[in-house]
């Protein structure tokens, strides 16, 4: 029965089969090999290495600055739009459902320009704060696609006798439906994370100095191009893995929980 | 079902493949007939140079209206060609990892207002060069500082890994020194007041603070520097051919008049 709950939502990195601990999955592999190449890289070859190293570091910082803010902003508005999708009242439910096929017809891209460029003029955002509206709003909508399939993943039959028991809709939605649909919309709301974390590169055109913006910096000052997205994209790949594998055991304990 | 799915998507797999290899194979072919073709062709019409250019730096290489890239060098280029006899073609590359696709041999030379700098000439030759600029800082109407010393405590830009970058790059005391993909960025951003100053080369600070902005931006200083900073044609290291075509076309105009009446129609100092 949990199986059949099980969605898959978003584009976030392969996660590992909870059923594969050996030594020699994709997941090992890749991490061994990663963070075996960082290391070579940053010891044995150091004369760029370190140098690109030692530059790019600050760029990791603000690409997790961004990443969490957003993710947070995009989970409270994704449940609020998760929640308008499934609501009885029209007009909120034609906000909701508007709100999600307006941002999910313009590309991320767009959406930072257009925020950051276009309504700059209007509303002088801070560049970092631009990049996280931007990425709210947008994942704020694929959200909302999660929090809405979780949500109607209930079985009806809940709703039905929380509502012969006396609760009010709002206390069955809280206390009876959310509780129960956490389970299923962890998993896909920790892909999202990943994908957000990966679309965070996007906001290096706003001039954000995140990690792929002081990538490209030193590498069109030193002419290592080579060298420097070699760096890059590792970095990139150790961070997605590692959160990869959060959300795997996360899956794992959840899943643990509810055959209890 | 799900065997269903996975041998439909085999096939759907099979058929991309399919198409991918007869797509390839008929290109191939198609090169096959052209190279005879062309090749007897080539001696006879004079060569094409492949002319990169990040044309987003007004006045010297911008996009028109009717989408073909104009500016200063681009004329100067053009003329050059002329005299020379090569034919130039000028193809729209952004300006981060311009000078890697030169490297890669995507392109033949770069016209991009490419200052001649030491560390570039370790990696590629240069032209001679076409013209020398300066450094200019930008400011907002209102701002009073008239050096960057003015200016501790603000936010500075410049555009990526131009000679303006270098010369905020290692300078102390900014909030924040941003780098923008395109100088008109960076503007941009000054007109809005999320930075207070961008530094960039003398034709295009005065274009900016003249035409599009003029009621916003000001020239605040010209950055003095002991060396003088030449522009000139980058192309790949060895690649003498294309270099001494360039260089007869440049001493050819600069010799009979033609680069100062460019350079009076495009009201250049």
């Amino acid at each position: 029965m949990n199986e059949a709950r099980t969605i898959d939502v978003g584009e976030g990195a392969a996660i590992p089969s909870r059923s594969d601990w050996g030594l020699f999955n994709a997941w090992t592999i890749s991490i061994t090999g990663a963070v075996g190449a960082i290391l070579y890289l940053y010891f044995f070859q150091s004369t760029p290495y370190k140098r690109i190293a030692h530059y790019v570091a600050d760029g990791i910082i603000i690409t997790f600055q961004v990443t969490i803010m957003s993710i947070l902003c995009a989970c409270c508005i994704g449940l609020v739009v998760g929640l308008g999708r499934v609501s009885k009242n029209k007009a909120v439910n034609l906000a909701a459902s508007t709100y999600v096929e307006v941002i999910r017809g313009i590309p991320l891209l767009v959406q930072l320009f257009y925020i950051y460029y276009a309504l700059g003029r209007l509303l002088n955002v801070h560049d970092l704060t631009a990049a996280v509206i931007a990425m709210s709003v947008c994942y704020g909508a694929y959200m909302g696609e999660v929090f809405r399939a979780g949500i109607t993943s209930i079985d009806k039959g809940q709703t039905e006798a929380a509502r012969s028991l006396g609760f009010n809709t709002k206390q069955t939605m809280f206390l009876v439906i959310l509780p129960q649909a956490w389970h299923t919309i962890l998993p896909p709301v920790g892909n999202e994370f990943i994908a957000l974390l990966k679309d965070t590169s996007l906001v290096s055109i706003l001039a954000v100095s995140d990690l792929l913006r002081r990538g490209r910096e030193i590498s069109s000052e030193s002419f290592l191009y080579f060298e420097t997205y070699t760096l890059v994209a590792l970095i990139y790949l150790v961070i997605t893995l590692i959160l990869s594998k959060g959300v795997s055991i996360m899956e794992a304990r959840l899943s643990h929980y509810a055959r209890q | 079902m799900k065997s269903l799915i996975k041998s439909l998507l085999f096939v759907a797999a099979c058929a991309v493949l399919a198409l991918g290899v007869v797509g390839c194979g008929e290109k191939k072919e198609e090169k096959k007939a052209e190279a005879p073709a062309a090749a007897p062709a080539a001696p006879a019409g004079p060569k094409t140079i492949i002319f990169a250019s990040d044309a987003a730096y007004p006045p010297m290489q911008y996009v028109n209206d009717q989408k073909e890239i104009v500016g200063f060098e681009v004329d100067v280029i053009k003329a050059a060609a002329e005299k020379a006899g090569f034919k130039a073609e000028f193809k729209n590359v952004a300006w981060d990892g311009i000078f890697a696709g030169l490297a890669a041999g995507k392109y033949d030379a770069i016209s991009s207002s490419v200052s001649i700098t030491d560390e570039r000439k370790a990696s590629m030759d240069f032209s001679d060069p076409i013209m020398s600029i300066e450094q200019m800082l930008v400011v907002g109407v209102k701002e009073k500082a008239t050096d960057l010393a003015g200016l501790k405590g603000k936010s500075i830009g410049a555009q990526i890994g131009t000679t303006s970058y270098l010369v905020i790059k290692d300078v102390k005391g900014f909030k924040a020194i941003k780098t923008y993909d395109e100088v008109g960025l960076a503007m941009e951003d000054l007109v809005k007041g999320s930075i207070q100053a961008v530094v960039a080369d003398s034709p295009v600070a005065v274009d900016y603070t003249t035409k599009k902005h003029a009621d916003k931006i000001k020239i605040a200083a010209t950055l003095k520097s002991d060396k003088v900073e030449n522009i000139g044609i980058a192309v790949k290291k060895g690649n003498k051919e294309v270099l001494d075509l360039v260089n007869k076309g440049l001493a050819a105009i600069k010799a009979d008049g033609t680069f100062d009446k460019i350079k009076e129609e495009h009201k250049m100092k």
